[in-house]
């Protein structure tokens, strides 16, 4: 056989029968399954979750005797919730019409911003949720027997509120490395979760630079 | 999404869809589904079509994009590859039509890069590069060269399989 591959092209779908459209079954009720309803799915099962563990925080903190960290806790996810509403709302705005190449970039442009937006509030969320553990834990009962322990074993004068100066530091060294790495911890989550697929997005954007370059 | 729109505006155009789709899906189940993704896509859209491209382009568009854009992990494992490798394995979906050269050449065109892909689908469909340049977002000088690239990579391929003698 001797032939260009157009030829084979233009020939083959000549008669093709098997270019009849496949039969449609509920259509509305489709699983959409590109990268976008896929993060969409995510940013709203995100929202389920976090409305569902604010309560069960407030459950779980109440029945332990810690219903003011329980509020709390969900006065700290409050904002999470309407943050993620809201980039949820953002992103059924993009529209697949324009060129791949724009489409590819303003998708990625929107996922970065997602990221950065949530970035920002988990570096306050992070630090505030450890000061709140810490601060229910040095009022609890147990807590203030565990700092009487502490205190029989390594005395001091030097006390600020119950509690012995060098354990104020160890929990200010504390507080000071979880904001340090707040974000870089909310990051490696993410791409542990879906690295794999933005690897995929930013391929397809270089590869297609390369194109347009 | 109604029957009528269905019918009228996207029916007719579901050549288009059904050849895309082909390219970058290894079995019927994931072939319909991209195919419902994209006729679903297409009528989200619809309000955003601005006139100035043909209705046809537009498809092209959103077929494309659907397709560049879908995650799932298909279960007959096509490898995405970079247009100067080729994946170890590629599934061969020798029924997906009835003309066994076209078999063969869409079994070729797996073999490709998603971009590669897009690009000679584009080419074989006798879009201009302008076209290709427009519905891709690429630059048209480039688009030439890259062609006749993943051409050459075809033709290797068919002749490794005996299809073609060049």
């Amino acid at each position: 056989m001797n032939r260009s591959i157009e030829a084979m092209w233009k020939e083959g779908f000549i008669n093709e029968p098997n270019l009849a459209a496949p039969k449609i079954n509920a259509l509305y009720n489709l699983k959409s399954q590109n990268i976008v309803d896929k993060l969409q799915s995510m940013f709203a099962l995100n929202i389920k979750a976090l409305i569902i563990g604010s309560i069960i925080m407030m459950i779980m903190m109440s029945l332990i005797g810690a219903p003011f960290l329980g509020l709390y806790i969900c006065c700290l996810l409050i904002p999470l919730v309407i943050i993620a509403k809201k980039e949820l709302a953002k992103s059924t705005s993009l529209s697949k019409g324009q060129s791949s190449y724009d489409y590819l970039l303003n998708f990625d442009h929107w996922l970065k911003s997602s990221i950065n937006t949530y970035a920002k509030y988990y570096r306050l969320f992070y630090p505030l949720f450890f000061i709140g553990m810490v601060t229910q834990a040095l009022v609890s009962k147990a807590g203030g027997k565990i700092i009487s322990l502490i205190m029989q074993k390594f005395p001091t004068d030097l006390v600020l509120l119950g509690i012995p100066y060098y354990l104020i530091i160890i929990l200010t060294m504390l507080l000071l490395l979880v904001i340090k790495y707040s974000d870089a911890l909310y990051r490696l989550d993410l791409n542990i979760v879906y690295g794999r697929q933005f690897k995929k997005l930013d391929e397809l954007i270089a590869d297609m630079k390369t194109l347009k370059s | 999404m109604g029957s009528d729109f269905y019918q009228l505006s996207i029916l007719p155009y579901s050549g288009i869809i059904i050849k895309i789709c082909r390219a970058y899906t290894n079995s019927q189940e994931d072939f319909e589904d991209y195919y419902q993704e994209v006729c679903l896509q297409i009528w989200r859209s619809k309000d955003n079509f601005n006139q100035q491209s043909k209705w046809s382009t537009w498809i092209y568009r959103i077929s494309l994009n659907v397709c560049l854009t879908h995650l799932k992990k298909s279960k007959s494992g096509i490898t995405d590859i970079s247009s100067d490798a080729l994946p170890e394995e590629v599934i061969d979906d020798s029924k997906a039509f009835i003309n066994d050269d076209i078999n063969q050449l869409y079994n070729a065109i797996k073999h490709l890069s998603e971009i590669d892909r897009a690009l000679i689908l584009l080419y074989l469909e006798e879009k201009t590069y302008a076209e290709i340049a427009e519905i891709t977002g690429t630059n048209t000088n480039s688009i030439g060269v890259r062609i006749n690239r993943v051409k050459e990579r075809l033709h290797r391929h068919l002749n490794q399989q005996g299809v073609t003698n060049e």
